[in-house]
């Protein structure tokens, strides 16, 4: 285990932010952390990169690196008036690192960004701001990334670049990644593990596909004449156009899907629709 | 430490405020100068009008030395007000712009940070002064020349050039050390109140006091020779005829007492409290 957070408490006068909450990561995997917001995720986060204190708990990260752990909490916060390379040799620079020329390049080219710019990178997109913040995060090697709402203000493009970055990062380097996110569908596919946070504690916690599965009771088919389907009718149905919604409670997807087919509907996607007031544990999300 | 000294010089010289703090004490220069220039001798009329009746004046009383102790008395409000806001805007930009949690998120220790901020400010004030006395000396020399050096100070007190060139040095050295002390002060103000508007405003509010109470008389020898706003002019002792140098000596390292505890207030507030 690379990272054991232990029962973790932090309270802001009498607000009850974070409550007996425990984590445990493993090297090279990746950990979701899913909420509605103010559950406490960036409290959370906080508290594992050293920002704050917790007021009771454990934090343990097995590590010899000089630079045990990493991140980005909510934006990357830069200076906006360096350069990318000037950002660079500063966060480098305190803590002991040189930054030669190799390096810079080695690090521009890790995130996908251009060393060859060289203007101040206030005029950098939230996307690239994003990518150096990440640089910098991981100067020095960390076994451990900590990445609060990364996909946040990212066009679609940009989300699926830093997924694979993601991945990339935690498949060719061993590198442990936790993520949070407020959106879980951004965090399915990329994460082994989920931790479901809920006004300060976990309330669920397991392998991302199973505990997703678990919460999926809605699917979203896209096809053409489904209006013809005697299945579709049999189940509870919402009819938009060219698509349906389909809640289970008893049928499996696979056997609707099938019948659907053999009476000549024409499926082209079909779309789980994760039950929010499930996973989360509470009506208001 | 030392990387951490030389990463916030890199990021000082590469700041445009910077520049603007160098304009602005540049500015006040120029103004006095020219001010100077167009109505100092009517002025120095006026001031030895009566005087002359009874005495003859040789030479030029507005010469460089006069001009250098006019720019000189801008270490009474105008730079210490400048040096105040852009110290502390070393630490509150950080916090605005939330890099100072980037920073902590590196393995940096926080004593070492927030003391390299008050060693660079220390360097900075320094650094100031010893531009505005270096340009002032130059500029002052070159445009108005050589010459005695009369200054109103419980009445008025006449200078031979020598020696009004040594007291001038010397009142620059002393007056540094006032300016380091709020320096300091200024940036303890920000570690407090992190926001920059707010730090500007009680630097300022505080400059002001500070002012008030130098002239203060608060009815007490221990009061009046001990607290710190009574220590802030020790440069200007340097214009009486017999330097009191024990004076000067003991305010000087008083007044440098006063900055080392502010700023470990300052270091263990910034120690204790979290990032955010």
């Amino acid at each position: 285990m690379i990272l054991e957070a232990r029962n973790i408490n932090k309270s802001y006068g009498s607000l009850e932010v974070l409550k007996n909450v425990t984590i445990e990561c493993h090297k090279g995997k990746i950990y979701g952390l899913i909420g509605a917001n103010g559950a406490g995720k960036t409290t959370l986060f906080r508290i594992l990169l050293g920002l704050i204190k917790q007021d009771t708990g454990t934090i343990e990260i097995d590590s010899e690196g000089i630079k045990p752990i990493g991140g980005i909490v909510e934006k990357p916060a830069l200076y906006g008036y360096l350069s990318a390379y000037g950002n660079l040799k500063v966060f480098a620079q305190i803590q002991r690192l040189k930054l030669t020329k190799e390096l810079f390049y080695q690090s521009m080219n890790q995130v996908g960004l251009s060393p060859e710019r060289s203007d101040a990178v206030k005029n950098y997109s939230l996307g690239m701001k994003q990518r150096l913040g990440l640089a910098i995060a991981l100067l020095n090697n960390p076994d451990c990334i900590v990445l609060d709402e990364p996909f946040s203000g990212l066009d679609p493009m940009g989300i699926s670049a830093l997924h694979e970055l993601i991945k990339k990062l935690s498949r060719e380097n061993q590198i442990t990644i936790i993520i949070s996110s407020h959106i879980v569908h951004e965090l399915a596919d990329l994460c082994d593990n989920l931790y479901v946070l809920n006004d300060g504690e976990i309330i669920k916690s397991g392998s991302a596909n199973s505990l997703l599965k678990e919460n999926v009771t809605t699917y979203k088919i896209v096809g053409k004449n489904l209006e013809i389907s005697e299945v579709l009718k049999s189940t509870e149905v919402v009819y938009l156009k060219n698509a349906v919604f389909v809640s289970l409670k008893n049928s499996n997807i696979s056997e609707v899907l099938q019948k659907m087919i053999e009476e000549g509907v024409e499926v082209t996607s079909c779309i789980p629709q994760t039950d929010f007031k499930a996973l989360f544990g509470r009506e208001r999300v | 430490m030392i990387s951490l000294i030389r990463s916030e010089i890199y990021k000082i010289s590469k700041q445009s405020k910077t520049l603007y703090a160098l304009a602005a004490i540049l500015i006040i220069e120029g103004f006095v100068i020219m001010s100077a220039y167009y109505q100092g001798a009517g002025i120095i009329d006026l001031l030895l009008d009566n005087l002359k009746d009874s005495f003859e004046f040789r030479g030029n009383l507005l010469n460089g030395n006069l001009i250098i102790y006019l720019i000189l008395n801008s270490l009474w409000f105008h730079v210490p007000l400048i040096l105040m806001i852009i110290i502390s805007g070393f630490l509150t930009s950080e916090y605005k712009d939330k890099t100072i949690e980037t920073v902590m998120l590196q393995p940096v220790n926080k004593l070492d940070f927030i003391l390299s901020k008050y060693i660079v400010s220390i360097v900075f004030t320094l650094l100031i002064v010893l531009i505005l006395a270096v340009s002032t000396f130059f500029i002052s020399y070159w445009i108005f020349g050589y010459g005695d050096l009369v200054v109103y100070l419980d009445g008025l007190n006449f200078f031979k050039s020598d020696d009004a060139f040594y007291r001038l040095i010397n009142a620059f050295l002393s007056g540094s050390i006032t300016m380091i002390f709020f320096s300091v002060v200024s940036l303890t103000l920000a570690v407090i109140l992190k926001d920059a508007t707010k730090t500007w405003i009680v630097a300022a509010i505080f400059l002001i006091c500070s002012n008030l109470l130098l002239k203060m008389d608060f009815n007490n020898d221990i009061v009046n020779e001990l607290f710190f706003s009574k220590l802030t002019d020790s440069w200007q002792y340097f214009f009486y005829y017999e330097i009191p140098y024990s004076t000067i000596y003991f305010k000087n390292l008083l007044l440098l007492g006063y900055s080392i505890v502010v700023m470990i207030i300052g270091i263990l507030i910034f120690k204790r409290r979290d990032i955010q």
